[in-house]
C-alpha cells in the first residue's frame, strides 16, 4: 500500500506539469495556432522563475511563499516568449511549425549561453526545498492524506485549481466560446464581429503562462528546482502535445492523458521499489520507454477519428473567402 | 424626406490587382425587397460585404436615413440594424444551434454565459416567424435548410431590421425557395428592408421590388422590377442577348458503357449510408444528370464511380468490366474522364505550372517518359496542342503557374485535360459553378460535343436550368436513393422540385438484366 | 484576339519579372540573424562584440577543411528534412534516424571484420539501412494509421535513443565501461580522408554533395519526383490523379530516414583527429543535435537541394566562427543563438520581403511611360480581375 501512495505522490507532480502545458497548448490550438514552442516557452517560464529564486533564496523567505512568486515570474515570461510566437502567426501570417521550432532551438541555446557567461555552468542552481512532508491538518485525513497531502509539492494543488478555471473558462465563458469559434470557423467568428487576431494572441498568450508556469512547476518538481540548457524539459513540451493530442483538445480527456502517461513515467523510476517488476530483471531503459512506446500504441488506436480544431495552423486572412 | 433607410453612394472598392466595386451606387427604401443581379464575379458579395462591415470601401459613404454612417466591423453594422445571411454558411460545426446563434452576443454575468436566457429568446422567435429548429443540435449533424433558418434567426435575434441574403437559394428545393421568398416578402410588409443578391432572375421577378444590376465591379442600373423582363435584366446583366436553351440535337443512344448494380456507398459522417441500393445505366451518346439537393448522395456516389471512395455493397461495371475495386489509375486508363466538383481540391495542382497540370492524368504513359525521366519536350507539345484546341487563357501559357489563371481557364484545363484523353465516360461534377455566361455556354457545348463523339456523359448539376436544359436523361437522388426518372423534355421545374424534396417518388425500378 | 495574344505573350519583359525570389528573403533572415547576434554580443562583452562579430562571419574561411567535415552530417539531416518538406511531412525525427544511422554503422564496424576498401563502404550502406528503419515507422504510422508524424517522431526519437544507449552498453565488443564511451571504431571502417591539410575532411562530403544533387534530378526530372512534389502540395489532387498517396508517404519517409542514418554513419566513421568528436560515441541520452541542425539547414536552403548544400555550407562555416569566438571571450553557443534567431526570421521573411518588393515595383511603376507596358498593366487587372472575381464567389 505505500508503494501505492509512493507512486501516486511522485506521480503527481509530473502530471500537474504535462497538465498544465497541455492545457496550455489547447487554448493555443482551439483558438487556431499550432504551438509547437511549448517545449521552449517551458524552459524559458522555468529558466526565468529559477533565476528569480536564485536571487531571493537568501533572503529567509518562507519556501512555499518563493514558489508562489516564482509562478508568476515564470508566468510572465511564458507569456512574454510566447508573444514571439504569436507576432509571427497571427501578425505576420508564418508558417507555424517552422515558427515554433526555431522557437525551440533558441532557448536552450540562450540558456546555455548566459549561464556559461554568468554562472559558469550550465544552468541554475538553487538550493530552496520546496518539498512539503505534510500539510497540516489535510494530511491526517486518512487515505485522501497520504494520496495528496503528504510528500507533495504545493504545485499540485495550484495545478489542480487551474484545471478548474481552465475547464470553466473553455465550456462556460464568453471568451471560451468565441476562441473555440476562432479555431474552428475563423471566418463566422469574424462576421458576427469577434476580432479573431485578437483572440489568437489571446489564446497563445494563455498558452504561453500556462506554459511558463508548467515548465517551472517541471523543475521544482522534478529537477529539484534546477534548471539545465542542456537535458532543458526533456521532451515534456511534446509528451505535452502528445496529451493534448491524445485528450481530443479538452480539459477533461487531457487531464487523464497526463495522469496515465505520468504514472507510465514514475513506474519506470520506481522499479526498484516493485518488488514483483524488480524481479523480472528487465532493463530499466525499457522502462523509461515505457511513456513513450505508450504513447505511440494509444495514438495507432485514436487517430482515426481525431478531429483537430479544423482552422488551427491556418493564418486568419480576412481577404480569402 | 428620407424614404431611403440605407444609402451606399459612390462606393469603391480595390483588392490586388482588381476593382471589385467600382462608383457604385445604390439606394434601399424601408420595407422593400432590392435584388442585386449579376453574374459570377461582378462585384456583388463584395458591396453587400463592405454594407456588413466586413470590407472598409476606398471611396465613397454609407447613409442610413440620410446620416452618413463608418461601419467598421460587423459589430457596427449589427448596431445599425444590419444582418446578414452568407451564400456559404458562417456556423461553426462543432457547436450547438444556440451557441451559433448567440455567438458575438452572448448573454452574461461576469463573463459566464446565460444560456437560458438565450435559449427563451431564441425560441420566441422561432415561434414568431415560423422557423423550426432545435437549440441544441449540432450544426453538422443539420440539414442545409435547417442550417439557413439558423442564419436567418442569427438575424433576427440581434433585431436586424435591415437584411441581407447573398444568394440563399443555390442550396434549396424549389418548395422551400417558395417557402423563403414568402417568408422574406413577410419580413418586408412587416417593415424590414430587404436586399437580395442574386443572379437568378425568376426569383427577382417573382418576388422583387426593385433590382440593381452590376457588370464586372460597376452599375450598370436600377429598374423597377414590374416595368421590366427577364430577357432586359439578363440582357444588362450580360451585355449581350442571352439564349436560354442549349443547342442539342436529339441523343442517339449507342452501347450501355456505365453500369451501376444496388450500389452502397458509407456515410463520414452518419450511420445510415449515403447512397443507398442504386442501381442505373448510361449509355454512349445520351447525358445523364443526377439531380437533387447536394448532401442527399450526389457527391459520394461520384467518389465510388471514379474510385475515391470504397463502395459498400453492390458493383460498378465499365464497358462490362467489374470496376467495382479497381484503383483510381485503373478506372482512368479503362475509361473513365473525370471533371472534379472542387477544381481547386481535387482538379489541379494549383502550384504546378499549366503544362504539368495538363497532364496529369497521363505523365506515367509512355508518352510523357522514359524509364522514370519526364520527357519535358513531349510534354510542353501537348500542352501547346490543348492550349490552341481548347482556347486556355493564361499569363504566360504553358509554363504559367497555374494558381494565378482565372476560374474559367483554369476550369478549361480540367475540360480540355480530361475530355482529350480517351475516354469512353466523362463525368462532369457542377462543371459550371462559379463561372460566368460565357464560360457556362463553352462547357455546355462541350459536354454536348463528348456525347456526340460518342462518350456516355454522367452529370451532376445543383443548377436547376442546366438539369432541364443540358441533360436527356434527369435521375434524382433523394437521401441516397433514386426517387425518380425524368424525361426533361416532358418534366418541369416543380414536378423536378417534388422529387427533390422526397415529396414525390417512383418505385424503385428493378433493372432486369438477365433478360 | 491576336492582339490580346501579342501582349499577352509580351508580358516576358514586363514588370512580372522582377522577381524577388526566396533567395533574397534567405539572405535578409541571415543578415537579421546576424545583426541580431551582434547586440547580444555587445551586451555580453562589448569590447570584443566587433571582433566576435568578424570571427562568426568570416571565421570560418580560414578553417575551410573543418567547415567541409562538420558540414556532412548537417547536409545529409538538412537534405532528409527538406526532401520530406517537399513532400508536405515535418521529419522532425531526423535525430532518431541520425542516431540509428550511427548505430548500425558502429555496428559494423565493430561486428563485422571486412577488408579495408570495404568496410567503410558496407557500414554506411548498414547505417542507411538503419535510418531508412527508422523513417519508415513516422511513415507508416501517418500513412495507414493517420497519426500525426510530428508526435511519431519525437516519440521515436526518444525511444531510438534509449534503445541505442542500452544496445552499446550492453555490448562488451563496443562498450568500454571504464571510459563511459565506445571503444575506437577499427581503421578499417573509416571513410577515406581527402587528404587536406590540417584537417580531416574525408570522403563523406564527396558523397554528400553527390546525393544531394542526386536528389536534385529525382526531384526535378523524374515521375517520382512530379508525384512526390504533386503530393505536397495537393495531397486531394494527387489522389484524384490516381497517385498512391499511403505508398509515397511511407517511401518518402523511407528515403528521409535513409538520409539522415547516412549523416550519422558520415559522421561517426569520419576519421578524427578530435578524440570524441568521431570514432567513438558516448551513449549518454541526449537527443542528436545535428538532427534538429538539419531542420535549420533544410529550412535556410527552402528545402532545395541545391539550397541545402549551400545552407549546410553556410551554417557549418558560422558554427566554426562561433568556436572562433571563443578565443575573444564568447561562448560557442551564441552561434546557436544567431542560427535560432536566422530560422525564426526565414519564417516570415518572404512576407517581408514581397512587401519590399512590391513597395519597389510600384516607384518603378510610378515613372515608367511605355505604352505598351500600359496596355500589358491593363490586360493584367482585366485577368486578374477575372481571376479573382471568378474565385470570390
Amino acid at each position: 500500500m505505500s508503494t501505492l501512495y509512493y507512486l501516486i505522490q511522485n506521480m503527481l507532480p509530473v502530471a500537474t506539469s504535462l497538465l498544465l502545458v497541455a492545457l496550455g497548448g489547447m487554448f493555443s490550438e482551439v483558438g487556431g495556432v499550432i504551438n509547437i514552442a511549448l517545449e521552449g516557452i517551458m524552459l524559458f517560464g522555468a529558466y526565468f522563475a529559477a533565476l528569480f529564486v536564485y536571487l531571493v533564496q537568501g533572503s529567509g523567505m518562507n519556501p512555499q511563499v518563493i514558489l508562489l512568486l516564482g509562478m508568476l515570474v515564470a508566468a510572465v515570461a511564458g507569456l512574454i516568449y510566447s508573444l514571439l510566437l504569436s507576432f509571427a502567426a497571427v501578425t505576420m501570417k508564418a508558417n507555424q511549425t517552422i515558427t515554433g521550432t526555431a522557437l525551440n532551438m533558441l532557448i536552450p541555446a540562450v540558456v546555455l549561453l548566459f549561464s556559461k557567461m554568468f554562472f559558469m555552468s550550465d544552468g541554475v542552481t538553487t538550493n530552496i526545498n520546496f518539498y512539503i512532508r505534510k500539510v497540516p491538518v489535510l494530511g491526517d485525513i486518512p487515505i485522501i492524506g497520504p494520496l495528496f497531502f503528504q510528500r507533495t509539492y504545493l504545485t499540485v494543488m495550484i495545478g489542480f485549481a487551474l484545471l478548474i478555471i481552465a475547464t470553466l473558462v473553455f465550456y462556460k465563458t464568453r471568451f471560451g466560446l468565441r476562441l473555440r469559434a476562432c479555431g474552428e470557423h475563423p471566418h463566422a467568428a469574424d462576421s458576427v464581429g469577434i476580432n479573431v487576431h485578437k483572440m489568437r494572441y489571446l489564446g497563445t498568450c494563455i498558452s504561453g503562462i500556462l506554459g511558463g508556469i508548467g515548465g517551472f512547476f517541471y523543475s521544482v518538481g522534478i529537477m529539484d528546482g534546477n534548471v539545465n540548457g542542456h537535458t532543458g524539459v526533456a521532451g515534456f513540451g511534446f509528451l505535452a502535445l502528445a496529451v493534448m493530442i491524445f485528450g481530443q483538445w479538452r480539459p477533461g480527456k487531457i487531464f487523464l492523458g497526463a495522469l496515465f502517461f505520468a504514472f507510465l513515467r514514475t513506474l519506470a523510476y520506481s522499479i526498484s521499489l516493485i518488488p514483483f517488476l524488480y524481479n523480472l530483471g528487465i532493463d530499466q531503459t525499457y522502462y523509461k520507454m515505457l511513456p513513450y512506446v505508450a504513447t505511440m500504441i494509444v495514438l495507432a488506436f485514436t487517430s482515426k477519428k481525431s478531429r483537430a480544431p479544423k482552422a488551427e495552423g491556418i493564418p486568419y486572412d480576412k481577404s480569402l473567402r | 424626406m428620407e424614404k431611403y433607410i440605407i444609402e451606399m453612394i459612390n462606393i469603391t472598392k480595390v483588392f490586388p490587382g482588381i476593382v471589385a466595386n467600382d462608383n457604385i451606387t445604390l439606394r434601399l427604401k424601408k420595407g422593400e425587397i432590392h435584388a442585386l443581379l449579376g453574374e459570377n464575379g461582378a462585384g456583388k458579395s463584395t458591396l453587400m460585404s463592405v454594407l456588413f462591415g466586413l470590407y472598409q470601401p476606398d471611396g465613397g459613404e454609407i447613409r442610413k436615413n440620410g446620416q452618413v454612417v463608418k461601419i467598421n466591423n460587423p459589430n457596427d453594422a449589427n448596431d445599425l440594424g444590419i444582418g446578414m445571411v452568407h451564400q456559404h454558411f458562417k456556423l461553426v460545426e462543432i457547436f450547438t444551434v444556440l451557441e451559433n446563434i448567440i455567438l458575438g452576443v452572448e448573454p452574461s454575468k461576469m463573463g459566464f454565459i446565460q444560456k437560458k436566457e438565450a435559449r427563451e429568446k431564441v425560441l420566441k422567435l422561432s415561434e414568431k416567424y415560423g422557423l423550426k429548429i432545435d437549440p441544441d443540435a449540432r450544426i453538422e449533424d443539420i440539414t442545409v435548410g435547417m442550417q439557413q433558418r439558423v442564419e436567418i434567426l442569427k438575424m433576427l435575434y440581434r433585431d436586424n431590421e435591415i437584411l441581407i441574403f447573398d444568394e440563399p437559394t443555390a442550396v434549396l428545393t424549389p418548395q422551400e425557395i417558395n417557402e423563403l421568398l414568402k417568408i422574406m416578402r413577410g419580413f418586408a410588409n412587416e417593415g424590414k428592408s430587404i436586399l437580395f443578391i442574386t443572379h437568378k432572375l425568376n426569383e427577382i421577378m417573382a418576388v422583387a421590388d426593385r433590382c440593381t444590376v452590376l457588370r464586372k465591379g460597376k452599375l450598370i442600373g436600377t429598374v423597377d422590377v414590374k416595368d421590366t423582363t427577364k430577357e432586359e435584366l439578363s440582357r444588362m446583366m450580360v451585355g449581350r442577348d442571352v439564349s436560354f436553351k442549349v443547342d442539342k440535337k436529339d441523343a442517339e443512344l449507342g452501347d450501355v458503357v456505365l453500369s451501376v448494380r444496388n450500389l452502397s456507398v458509407p456515410s463520414k459522417i452518419h450511420k445510415k449510408d449515403a447512397v443507398r441500393n442504386v442501381s442505373f445505366d448510361v449509355r454512349r451518346g445520351e447525358i445523364v444528370c443526377i439531380a437533387g439537393i447536394d448532401g442527399n448522395g450526389q457527391t459520394e456516389l461520384v467518389s465510388a464511380i471514379t474510385g475515391l471512395e470504397k463502395a459498400s455493397g453492390g458493383s460498378i461495371y465499365l464497358n462490362g468490366n467489374d470496376i467495382t475495386k479497381a484503383s483510381i489509375r485503373k478506372r482512368s486508363v479503362e475509361g473513365i474522364s473525370h471533371i472534379p466538383e472542387d477544381r481547386h481540391k481535387h482538379g489541379l495542382v494549383l502550384d504546378y505550372k499549366l503544362e504539368e497540370n495538363l497532364v496529369l492524368q497521363r505523365y506515367w504513359q509512355p508518352d510523357f517518359q522514359n524509364k522514370g525521366f519526364i520527357k519535358f519536350d513531349a510534354v510542353r507539345k501537348y500542352a501547346n496542342k490543348l492550349i490552341d484546341k481548347f482556347d486556355i487563357r493564361s499569363g504566360q501559357g504553358p509554363i504559367t503557374i497555374t494558381r494565378s489563371m482565372s476560374g474559367g481557364n483554369q476550369q478549361k484545363a480540367i475540360i480540355a485535360r480530361e475530355i482529350d484523353k480517351k475516354h469512353d465516360l466523362l463525368v462532369a461534377v457542377q462543371p459550371t459553378r462559379g463561372l460566368d455566361i460565357g464560360a457556362i455556354e463553352y462547357v455546355h457545348k462541350q459536354l454536348v460535343e463528348a456525347r456526340d463523339t460518342g462518350a456516355a456523359v454522367l452529370l451532376v448539376s445543383l443548377e436547376l436550368d442546366e438539369v432541364m436544359n443540358v441533360s436527356d436523361r434527369i435521375l434524382v437522388m433523394y437521401e441516397g436513393e433514386i426517387v425518380g426518372e425524368l424525361d426533361p423534355k416532358k418534366t418541369n421545374v416543380q414536378e423536378l422540385g417534388l422529387y427533390m424534396s422526397g415529396a414525390k417518388r417512383d418505385l424503385v425500378k428493378e433493372i432486369n438484366d438477365a433478360g | 484576339m491576336q492582339d490580346k495574344n501579342d501582349i499577352i505573350n509580351k508580358k516576358s519583359f514586363s514588370l512580372k519579372n522582377i522577381n524577388f525570389s526566396s533567395f533574397t528573403s534567405t539572405l535578409l533572415a541571415i543578415l537579421l540573424g546576424l545583426i541580431f547576434g551582434f547586440f547580444v554580443m555587445l551586451f555580453a562583452m562589448p569590447a570584443n562584440a566587433l571582433a566576435g562579430l568578424r570571427l562568426i562571419a568570416f571565421g570560418g574561411f580560414s578553417r575551410l577543411g573543418d567547415v567541409l567535415y562538420y558540414a556532412t552530417p548537417i547536409l545529409m539531416t538538412g537534405l532528409s528534412v527538406g526532401f520530406a518538406f517537399k513532400m508536405g511531412l515535418f521529419n522532425i525525427g531526423a535525430s532518431g534516424q541520425y542516431t540509428m544511422g550511427m548505430f548500425f554503422a558502429m555496428y559494423a564496424g565493430f561486428m563485422w571484420t571486412l577488408p579495408r576498401g570495404v568496410h567503410w563502404i558496407a557500414a554506411i550502406l548498414f547505417g542507411m539501412v538503419g535510418g531508412m528503419l527508422w523513417g519508415f515507422i513516422p511513415g507508416f504510422f501517418k500513412a495507414i494509421l493517420n497519426v500525426n508524424e510530428v508526435i511519431t517522431s519525437i516519440m521515436f526519437n526518444y525511444i531510438g535513443m534509449y534503445l541505442v544507449d542500452m544496445w552499446i552498453r550492453s555490448s562488451s565488443v563496443m562498450y568500454n565501461s571504464t571510459m563511459t564511451r565506445t571503444n575506437y571504431l577499427p581503421q578499417s571502417v573509416q571513410i577515406p580522408a581527402l587528404g587536406i591539410k590540417g584537417s580531416n575532411v574525408n570522403f563523406g562530403i564527396v558523397l554528400a554533395i553527390l546525393i544531394g544533387i542526386l536528389l536534385y534530378i529525382v526531384l526535378q526530372k523524374t515521375t517520382f519526383g512530379y508525384e512526390l512534389k504533386a503530393t505536397g502540395y495537393n495531397k486531394h489532387a494527387a489522389e484524384y490523379a490516381g497517385m498512391k498517396g499511403k505508398r509515397n508517404i511511407i517511401l518518402t519517409m523511407m528515403i528521409a530516414g535513409a538520409l539522415s542514418g547516412l549523416g550519422g554513419a558520415f559522421a561517426i566513421l569520419a576519421p578524427s583527429g578530435i578524440p570524441g568528436s568521431s570514432i567513438t560515441y558516448e551513449p549518454i541520452n541526449i537527443i542528436a543535435a545535428n538532427g534538429f541542425n538539419g531542420i535549420a539547414v533544410a529550412l535556410l536552403g527552402n528545402s532545395h537541394p541545391i539550397g541545402i548544400i549551400f545552407s549546410a555550407l553556410f551554417i557549418s562555416h558560422l558554427q566554426r566562427g562561433g568556436t572562433l569566438s571563443s578565443l575573444v571571450g564568447y561562448k560557442p553557443e551564441i552561434v546557436d543563438v544567431v542560427i535560432a534567431i536566422i530560422i525564426y526570421f526565414s519564417a516570415f521573411a518572404m512576407i517581408v520581403n514581397a512587401a519590399i518588393g512590391n513597395f519597389i515595383k510600384k516607384r518603378i511603376k510610378k515613372t515608367h511611360t511605355n505604352i505598351i507596358e500600359d496596355l500589358i498593366e491593363e490586360q493584367d487587372l482585366t485577368d486578374a480581375s477575372n481571376n479573382n472575381q471568378k474565385e470570390a464567389e
